[in-house]
């Protein structure tokens, strides 16, 4: 294999604190939906730049059900109580857990509150679009093949209004649903709870398993730091992502990546401590190295950008490439911004553009679904249409340090 | 900044940088499979061509059924045009998103390594691990693979080395040998 190593594409990579006046793209990659802006304005906001996809943070807002049907014929899960009330017990802990880890991060505005007691359904086959989040561990779906673990299936209102099953849209970007499913169909997966793991070190942590589904519930897509909590393959049978949660440091087994997309997307408006963002824009050396078509291209899209904590190393990273500001449509002009990064601290920058085979149907809905047009949805007005660019793999780069 | 720490950045930003496209790799929570487990999964594997694809909604979920035509068949069988389903897409106002879930452009050729039957809807093994890009150099009109899951190596900040897996950029002549050989292997 060989590869062509550009020089770094920093060119122009401004650094400065503060938040910025627009959207541009963010990195730990959330799933983006842009407003039918063919709805009037007081239904879809007006403005045709991306939303991540959120949950409503009230308390009490996030309501999760469990179906307490889990499989037995083979046995799936595995717990320590043996009892059938004590493995449901065991289970419904490491379900609790997975919230405590995803709340108990400092400086957001996901509070402990935020999650609903869990609710028991004893009936199979609750996960489905209802308008209810739930969490499956014997429900087959088609989407399982094998290598599939788990997944969790967000759906998302592009206005205001929407409804699906009981749950009504009052924000463009509201999840409305969201399930949690365990592959109950292979005979070569099963899952542990931690207390059942090492008696069961075939299994897959189903406490791992369940905090990165829950990462999903609350919008996340997918990290590529290997510490992350949201990278997407499992940690191995018998093992565990990072560490267990404590009383001291409940968000332990979250790496710096998932908490600085947490509160990215469950802003704490009254932190004062992560309240850095880095930011700035990659360009070509060459301006005509810009693809052409679509017009108004005027920065590198699809650049990866990040930001390496200097004393610690930790890593956190974007997509970055564009930047919306109302009433839109997005420019593809090599925005990024990574924001919420603790203040005092130094980072290294790093960019690198998409350089061979990867394109837009490849690189997640983080960037294939940051436009939409008359083509893709009939009757869209075009002054706020715009055309996803492929990543511009043509061009060189230079280092630059910024002023 | 010397010549040789200018090096030694653009290769960490390269290396960091390609990591990074890991992120928007992958599926949702996935156990590796190697090369000969996504052979043995399949029902049919296949270079195809995307034509179309629709959105429906069934069964209480919504799924996407991807059209393709069938350029050239590798194992099973396969008849053209096949449709394979994935779960998510955009309904109405609603978007149904599963992370990492392989997306297709029409015009777009892939190898896909697929379970199910015909005249049903084909599945992708493993998602993206059984979903490879097809790239066409645009001067020399050579070939390459790569796995959608395994496309750069990731990033561990804790050890601060990069490690990667799968299929990348390996020429077609490669690709097609190696996966003439595991089948014939697995046919004894």
């Amino acid at each position: 294999m060989r590869h062509t190593v550009r020089k770094l594409s920093a060119t122009a990579v401004a650094v400065f604190y503060g938040l910025w006046s627009v959207v541009a793209a963010h990195g730990y990659a959330f799933n983006e939906i842009v407003p039918d802006v063919r709805q009037p304005a007081g239904v879809s906001g007006g403005s045709a730049c991306p939303i991540p996809s959120h949950q409503l943070v009230t308390t009490n807002g996030i309501a999760v059900q469990w179906s307490t049907v889990i499989g037995t014929n083979p046995k799936t899960i595995f717990t320590t109580n043996q009892t059938p009330a004590g493995a449901l017990n065991e289970i419904e802990a490491v379900i609790q857990q997975s919230e405590s880890v995803w709340s108990g991060v400092a400086s957001t505005s996901l509070a402990p509150g935020t999650f609903a007691p869990l609710t028991r359904v004893s009936t199979a086959n609750i996960c489905g679009a209802d308008g209810l989040n739930s969490i499956c561990f014997d429900q087959p779906d088609m989407g399982f093949t094998p290598g599939v673990l788990a997944f969790t299936r967000v759906i998302t209102a592009d206005a205001i209004n929407i409804q699906l099953g009981n749950a009504v849209s009052t924000e463009v970007g509201q999840i409305l649903d969201a399930d949690i499913y365990f592959n109950p169909s292979d005979a070569n997966v099963t899952f542990a709870t931690p207390s059942a793991l090492s008696g069961n070190p075939k299994s897959y942590d189903m406490e791992s398993l369940m905090i990165h589904e829950f990462g999903h519930l609350l919008g996340f897509s997918h990290s590529a730091v290997w510490s992350a909590i949201m990278f997407p393959f499992a940690a191995a049978p018998g093992t565990f992502s990072g560490l267990r949660p404590t009383t001291q440091q409940p968000d332990a087994p979250l790496a710096d990546d998932d908490r600085a997309g947490l509160r990215t997307l469950y802003t704490d408006l009254n932190d004062t401590t992560y309240i850095g963002s880095i930011g700035g824009r990659v360009i070509p050396a060459n301006p005509l190295s810009l693809p052409t078509s679509p017009a108004g291209v005027t920065g590198i899209f699809g650049a990866h950008v990040v930001a390496v904590d200097v004393a610690s190393g930790n890593v956190i990273g974007t997509l970055g490439g564009w930047s919306c500001a109302a009433p839109g449509p997005t420019q593809f002009d090599g925005s990024y911004v990574i924001q919420h990064l603790a203040v005092g601290h130094s980072y290294a920058v790093y960019a690198e553009a998409l350089d061979g085979v990867v394109t837009p149907s490849t690189v997640s809905t983080a960037l294939t679904t940051l436009c939409r047009n008359a083509n893709t949805d009939p009757g869209w007005p075009s002054s706020q249409a715009c055309v996803v660019p492929s990543p511009d793999l043509q061009f060189s780069t230079r280092a630059q340090p910024a002023p | 900044m010397s010549f040789a720490q200018r090096r030694r950045v653009t290769l960490v930003t390269f290396l960091i940088g390609v990591c990074l496209s890991a992120v928007v790799a992958h599926a949702t929570t996935l156990t590796r499979l190697q090369f000969y487990q996504l052979v043995q999964h399949s029902s049919a594997i296949g270079r195809v061509r995307c034509v179309r694809a629709d959105t429906r909604l069934e069964n209480r979920e919504i799924w996407t059924d991807t059209v393709f035509e069938v350029v050239q068949r590798d194992n099973g069988f396969l008849p053209s045009p096949i449709v394979v389903r994935v779960p998510g897409g955009k309904f109405q106002h609603l978007t149904s998103h599963f992370d990492g879930v392989p997306e297709f452009r029409p015009g777009e050729e892939v190898y896909l390594f697929l379970a199910g039957q015909p005249g049903r809807q084909f599945y992708i093994v493993g998602w993206t691990q059984g979903t490879f890009r097809i790239r066409k150099d645009a001067r020399t009109g050579l070939e390459t693979v790569s796995q959608d899951s395994a496309e750069v190596p990731v990033f561990d900040p804790e050890t601060r080395t990069f490690t990667k897996s799968g299929i990348r950029n390996l020429s077609m002549d490669r690709f097609l040998d190696r996966l003439e050989k595991e089948l014939h292997r697995q046919s004894l």
